[in-house]
């Protein structure tokens, strides 16, 4: 656990200097500061617009900064062949892994909350503050989670380009998977269905984690999805973390 | 300076291209593109979860593309915008189909499609009492389609948060069908539970000339049925009570009895319609 910590807030110093994170996080904040003007050119729902746009800078500029810190974290380490080092070192491929992920966690908790900060000083200062926004914003914090396992699992075995590519490509997979439901249902053959019926459930489903229009609408939310979408997320990032451990410890540092 | 010269002659060209190619596109209005965009349905699929923020934006280009006077044919694609692109990206989005259904009968005067769009947002927020609302005051004051308007204020009314307003004209809707039983029957509750003094005098208001034109219809027939069975109209409605078509005299609202003419066999009232003039 100590090693991990060790290697976790190595990882978060390092990604605090990257330049990348300052970056996205201007212009989430420049593109949530502008949900103001765009207010100034409709005519009603100037709530809801300072709303989708707050949320959505929150998602998706969290989602950049997972990917590209993400998939730089490991392969930046074999690239420089510090990994020589450090597995040389009394210390588990598993624990530098998990080090790695925890320490990106750390980062993008802080992003976040900077973000979410800074969002409801706007929202406070219009008046349009709603604590269901913070719920909304926990699960966008889970679905950054599990595409950061991805973004690992991809700079495991591949280049950061190719990782890059991969984890976005990914995330907009896993945003579409609803489709292949609506597929199993035209689709004649038996066959066909089950193939989609298993890439329904095997494809990642980050869908579960958008509540953005619920929260922006006050429309009622299950009460019991915010643990499932948890469980989903610990189960189904557990499993892509032990994955790019498998393939971790099967790589030759030596 | 050679770097100089070339970035200044790549920006010339880069400038004048532009140019031209605004001179090729004038006339058509900025993002005129978004006219033909495919349903609401098919474009959530390439949102990617910002569903919300694609529809606020399209919302938010709609408004400043049809308030361009310089567009003349600015209103073709009305129904695919807000009914079938917006509305099917958020159909929460309530603002949209306020300000859509204003444009459409107002600018464009498609009543049709206003109504059409007023529906569908009905559809999708069962709870919004200002949809129901708005296309019952399209169908009362621009349509006058009385029905129309009597079925879209009674959703309106019942709906939790709705304002009095929407219960008045609800109870007035049948009143302008000629139903002035029902109209009377809503009336009557209204101002039975009416919690401000201004809102039980308007609808004492009608239940008084309901009231009065009710009952001057129901003895108007009875007038008729006693020359029928009878042979000659009642000499006064007393006589309605003795053949056992009437408890007792009735009295008009404000007290005072009917009066028969024997001659005519029409009944009359004293009483003055409050509401006429109005």
């Amino acid at each position: 656990m100590t090693r991990i910590w060790a290697i976790a807030s190595n990882t978060f110093r390092e990604a605090i200097r990257d330049r990348i994170l300052y970056l996205l996080l201007v212009f989430a904040l420049l593109f949530m500061g502008f949900s103001q003007v765009l207010s100034l050119l409709t005519v009603g729902g100037e709530e809801k617009i300072i709303k989708d746009v707050g949320l959505a800078s929150i998602s998706l500029f969290g989602v950049l900064t997972s990917v590209f810190i993400g998939v730089a974290l490991v392969s930046k380490e074999i690239e420089r062949r510090t990994i020589y080092t450090i597995v040389s070192k009394p210390i588990h491929r598993y624990e530098f892994l998990l080090g790695k992920y925890c320490g990106l966690v750390l980062t993008l908790l802080v992003n976040t909350s900077v973000m979410t900060a800074w969002f409801y000083l706007i929202l406070f200062l219009k008046g349009f503050a709603d604590p269901r926004l913070l719920l909304a914003i926990a699960l966008i914090f889970m679905e950054l989670l599990l595409i950061t396992a991805f973004a690992i699992l991809f700079s495991s075995f591949s280049t950061p380009i190719l990782s890059t590519l991969f984890s976005l490509s990914l995330y907009l997979v896993g945003h579409l998977t609803w489709s292949l439901h609506l597929l199993e249902e035209r689709v004649r053959g038996s066959g066909g269905r089950a193939i989609c019926r298993f890439l329904y459930f095997a494809l990642p489903n980050l869908e579960i984690f958008n509540i953005k229009t619920e929260v922006v609408h006050q429309l009622p939310i299950p009460a019991t999805l915010p643990l499932w979408a948890l469980l989903y997320m610990a189960g189904y990032g557990g499993a892509v973390l032990a994955t790019a451990c498998i393939i971790l410890r099967r790589r030759d540092f030596t | 300076m050679k770097g100089v010269l070339v970035v200044l002659l790549g920006a010339l060209t880069a400038g004048t291209a532009a140019f031209r190619v605004d001179r090729l596109r004038e006339g058509s209005a900025p993002g005129y593109h978004l006219l033909y965009l495919p349903s609401g349905r098919s474009l959530k699929a390439l949102t990617f979860g910002y569903e919300g923020l694609v529809a606020d934006l399209i919302y938010i280009w709609s408004i400043q593309y049809y308030s361009n006077y310089q567009i003349q044919d600015r209103y073709e694609y009305l129904d695919q915008i807000y009914r079938r692109v917006i509305a099917e990206l958020d159909p929460h989005f309530i603002d949209p189909y306020l300000v859509g259904s204003m444009i459409m009968s107002v600018e464009a005067n498609r009543d049709d499609l206003a109504l059409k769009l007023l529906d569908a947002g009905t559809r999708n927020n069962p709870r919004e009492w200002i949809l129901p609302f708005q296309a019952g005051f399209l169908c009362y004051n621009k349509l006058h389609d009385y029905a129309c308007a009597r079925d879209n204020f009674q959703r309106a009314q019942a709906i939790p948060g709705a304002p009095a307003p929407a219960r008045r004209l609800f109870a007035e809707m049948y009143n302008r069908l000629g139903d002035k039983r029902t109209s009377l029957k809503y009336w009557a509750e209204i101002h039975d539970t009416a919690d401000s003094g201004y809102v039980r005098q308007v609808s004492w208001m009608h239940v008084h000339d309901l009231r009065l034109e009710v009952d001057l219809d129901d003895l108007n027939a009875l007038v008729q049925r006693y020359r029928e069975s009878h042979g000659s109209f009642p000499g006064s409605l007393r006589d309605l009570v003795r053949a056992g078509l009437l408890d007792a005299v009735p009295v008009d609202p404000d007290g005072n009895p009917y009066t028969l003419s024997p001659e005519t066999g029409i009944v009359r009232s004293q009483a003055r319609r409050l509401l006429q003039g109005r």
